[in-house]
């Protein structure tokens, strides 16, 4: 291939957060805003588990039988991905709490869009 | 090599997600989206990692898009 699966993940991770941030910007719908938002933490966490890949690597799982240095040399970098664990879970639940907020204001102002809302 | 399939899929699932005026289409194609990022993590070598992003990204945040939805008004005016 051209590319190797690590840069094209880079690639795609960017490609993410523009959209994200495009949708976070310059839609007027409130709900379109928050997926955007989403697609953003999305492309993040992509992006540091594509920094920890490693081509031709293994998963840094450590069976009987492997010799250490081969296994320090060959597995996968494993710390990113412990924190994108926790990072993938904590999005899921602000992302509730917004949709929560979404609908509180629609519920007083009888609209989502942005430009309503906010009196324009 | 199918990776490159499933970040081409991750992309345009989240441009499309965008360019519906149904709301419960683009919260259909969010998790579209998240399934093809959770396939794309196994092929990066974070199998733990995808777990959680197959349960969170594919169903658990569509749900909560779609009740949402359901909530307020399902058409963009």
């Amino acid at each position: 291939m051209i590319i190797d699966t690590q840069i094209a993940s880079l690639f795609t991770a960017v490609a993410m957060i523009v959209i994200g941030i495009f949708a976070a910007a310059f839609l007027d719908n409130l709900i379109k805003k928050v997926i955007g938002l989403a697609f953003i933490g999305d492309g993040v966490n992509l992006f540091l588990i594509s920094m920890g890949y490693k081509a031709g690597g293994i998963v840094y799982i450590y069976l009987p039988g492997m010799a250490s240095e081969w296994f320090s040399q060959n597995a996968s970098y494993p710390l990113p991905f412990a924190m994108v664990l926790t990072s993938i879970v904590i999005g899921a639940s602000t992302m509730a709490v917004m949709l929560g907020i979404i609908i509180v204001l629609y519920k007083k102002h009888g609209s989502i869009k942005a430009s309503k809302i906010l009196g324009e | 090599m199918i990776e490159y399939l499933f970040m081409l899929t991750a992309i345009i699932g989240a441009v499309l997600a965008l360019m519906q005026r149904d709301l419960l289409k683009s919260a259909i194609l969010t998790g579209i989206t998240g399934a093809s990022i959770a396939i794309l993590y196994q092929y990066l070598l974070a199998p733990d990692v995808a777990l959680t992003q197959a349960i969170v990204g594919a169903a658990i945040i569509p749900v909560f898009f779609a009740l949402a939805v359901y909530k307020t008004r399902r058409m963009e005016e």
